[in-house]
């Protein structure tokens, strides 16, 4: 069963090469957010397995939205991304509760799904 | 006052005077009250109020003081005229003429002390008062006469009454009776009015009032006890005694209102140590408690002109509102060759004084100059501090603002070119050639827009065109690529020095900017040309108006063209566009 995904990001071209990529990467994409509080919202409705986060959003950012969807631990997997470099955003990514984080550039099914099935950030 | 007027009054009060002290010398004994007392009411307080009220009148004309001191003055001396008048009639007819005229000074007096020192009614208590007092003597005298047997009024000749109703035992003792308590409550409620006038009185104003007030206080407070104990105690002798002690404490009173002037005028000593004090140097923002101190005022606040700035400003630099006229405040300036140098801002009441202001004004001069140097020098200072700080904060927001325009616009776009790569490789040996095609122009197109992308941002950060062409060709750029039909009418020939090019194209790039984002404009027209020794920039737009030369873009161009030593003007009604003129010296 492939897992299921949320993709949040305010940049549509980002959105589509997004969906293309990690599709053919093995993932089933069942929804798309433009903003923070409409990612809460879709994801408390789909209960996708990952959601992919851009960090810079038009309204809350990405950290706070991880800390929303936690959940007390029932909440999806979290996975952060950005066009920035993880050390600009220093110990936020580990302390928001994130699963981990991929720089934009370096997105792929393989790099998502080495966070699957393991509690810490790899 | 003319001096004419002055001088009438005083020879009217003068021979009404000699006129009152004669007949009353040689007056026969029918006299209702004894010599001493009429004496002292018809010429001394008459010849003490017109001469202290005189004096007052003179020196501040605006203060209605010294005219109603005059008037209470006059009303004794017509007073003693009627007195003598009915003592020689010795008719009912002018007894009781003589005795309606005898509530006109008391009227005026209660007038008098109820609006002192301001000379007029600040309040309307104050107002109500004055008027009830005039308007409630009257119809009492009116009742006395016409109810009260005259011989128990004083008219020792008189025949029983003018009109008494029935026996007129009852009736008259009930008219007395309510008189006395009216005046009672007249007395005790201007007592009161005097005592708030006090307490609300400033520190130069209690100081030159102190022995006016005491003694006005010391006389309405007799005032009361007379007509208090008028109605309980028939001891002649008593009540006698109070009314010559009334009436004395009445003629001290302009004495005392004198006394007060002349503890002003002891001031100038304090003009002579204030000298001393500023011969030698003092710490700045010093001079404004050596002036407070000479003036009595420990309100008092200097404040300096500056021309720059086209107002005035504290030792410290910081900018200083003059108050309204008319206040509590009240404002000297001093000007030199007519060009104001600075404010002395002072309690109103020293007003009371303006040549001993002036005085101290003149003496502090040249310290005050000095000083307001002293203080141009701060202003500028604070005025570059705020400026460097404004400077570096503008270098921070524009780093940041580059910084997110590059994350949010090129990278953005080879990050979804490398996405796009990602994507076309994956489908190596599986898609058509034909998908491949497609693939890889999605990704081509990417590329292209992030190389535009990264153009327009390198253009934003410095426009080639500028250095490599000058400032004409730069702005003819400018024109095309905005979005806002922009017309240059004028560029200057030749090149200027780079530093005066570029602030001139980004006084031109940011009002372009805001006439297209905040201002609604429809066209936009710029022009650049020499004028003596300047480049003189002026960009107009057809938009909304209303622009805030304080804003932060409009404030960094003013820094900017500050640090360059030009001038900005912003010009900016509500509705009728904007124009913002900006005059850059070219140091050639």
């Amino acid at each position: 069963m492939r897992p299921t995904l949320l993709i949040v990001d305010d940049h549509p071209g980002f959105r589509s090469l997004a969906r293309k990529l990690l599709e053919a990467g093995g993932f089933r994409v069942v929804g798309e957010a433009t903003d923070g509080l409409g990612a809460v919202a879709i994801a408390r409705e789909l209960r996708p397995d990952v959601v992919l986060l851009d960090i810079q959003l038009p309204d809350i950012d990405g950290f706070e939205v991880t800390a929303r969807l936690a959940d007390g631990g029932t909440g999806p997997v979290v996975v952060l991304t950005s066009t920035r470099d993880r050390a600009d955003y220093g110990e936020r990514v580990e302390r928001c509760g994130a699963r981990g984080f991929i720089p934009k550039a370096e997105l792929s099914g393989a790099a998502l799904r080495a966070f699957l099935g393991s509690d810490r950030m790899g | 006052m003319s001096p004419r007027l002055r001088l009438a009054i005083a020879l009217a009060a003068l021979v009404a005077g000699l006129v009152n002290f004669v007949l009353l010398v040689r007056g026969g004994d029918g006299r209702p009250r004894p010599l001493a007392y009429l004496l002292i009411t018809v010429v001394g307080v008459s010849w003490s109020f017109v001469a202290a009220g005189l004096v007052a009148w003179t020196r501040r004309p605006v203060n209605r003081t010294g005219a109603l001191m005059v008037a209470v003055g006059l009303s004794y001396a017509l007073l003693g005229l009627f007195f003598n008048a009915m003592v020689l009639a010795a008719t009912p007819a002018s007894f009781a003429l003589w005795y309606l005229a005898n509530s006109l000074p008391s009227g005026v007096i209660a007038h008098l002390l109820a609006v002192f020192p301001d000379g007029r009614a600040t309040t309307r208590l104050q107002r109500v008062f004055v008027v009830a007092n005039y308007v409630a003597t009257v119809p009492l005298a009116v009742a006395q006469l016409l109810l009260v047997p005259l011989d128990r009024l004083g008219c020792a000749g008189c025949p029983d009454d003018l009109l008494v109703l029935g026996d007129g035992r009852p009736a008259g003792d009930a008219v007395l009776t309510v008189s006395n308590l009216s005046y009672v409550a007249l007395g005790g409620l201007l007592l009161w009015i005097m005592l708030v006038r006090w307490r609300q009185a400033s520190g130069p104003r209690q100081r030159s009032m102190a022995p006016v007030a005491v003694v006005a206080i010391v006389l309405v407070v007799a005032y009361v006890i007379r007509e208090a104990l008028e109605t309980l105690v028939t001891s002649p002798s008593l009540l006698g005694a109070l009314n010559l002690a009334v009436i004395v404490i009445l003629m001290l009173w302009p004495l005392a209102f004198l006394a007060g002037l002349a503890r002003m005028r002891l001031d100038r000593s304090a003009v002579g140590d204030l000298a001393v004090q500023l011969g030698e140097p003092l710490p700045p923002g010093r001079l404004e408690q050596v002036l407070a101190r000479a003036l009595h005022d420990p309100t008092l606040q200097l404040a300096y002109w500056l021309p720059d700035r086209d107002g005035f400003v504290d030792a410290a630099g910081r900018p200083v509102e003059l108050p309204a006229e008319g206040g509590d405040r009240a404002v000297t300036i001093l000007r030199h060759d007519g060009d104001p140098i600075a404010a002395m801002l002072h309690d109103a009441a020293l007003d009371d004084d303006p040549e001993l202001v002036r005085a101290v004004a003149a003496t502090a001069r040249m310290t005050i100059e000095n000083e307001r140097l002293q203080a141009e020098v701060r202003a500028q200072l604070e005025e570059v501090r705020a400026s460097r700080a404004r400077i570096v904060e503008f270098g921070d927001a524009e780093r940041r603002r580059v910084e997110r325009n590059l994350h949010d616009g090129a990278q953005q776009r080879l990050v979804n070119i490398s996405l796009a790569l990602g994507i076309a490789r994956s489908q190596v040996g599986v898609a058509s050639d034909r998908e491949m095609a497609v693939a890889l122009e999605e990704a081509a197109a990417e590329l292209r827009l992030a190389v535009a992308e990264l153009r327009e941002l390198a253009r934003g950060i410095h426009p080639v065109i500028l250095s490599e062409a000058g400032l004409g060709p730069a702005l003819a750029a400018l024109a095309d690529r905005s979005p806002v039909p922009v017309t240059v009418t004028a560029v200057p020939p030749g090149r200027l020095p780079s530093r005066v090019e570029e602030t001139a194209y980004y006084v031109a790039s940011e009002a372009l900017a805001n006439a297209a984002k905040h201002a609604k404009a429809t066209a936009v027209s710029i022009s650049a040309r020499r004028l003596d020794g300047d480049l003189l920039v002026e960009v107009g737009d057809d938009g909304v108006g209303g622009a805030d030369p304080d804003g932060s873009g409009l404030r960094g161009l003013a820094d900017r063209v500050a640090a360059l030593d030009g001038r900005l003007r912003v010009h900016s009604p509500t509705g009728k566009g904007t124009c913002i003129t900006v005059e850059l010296p070219c140091g050639s």
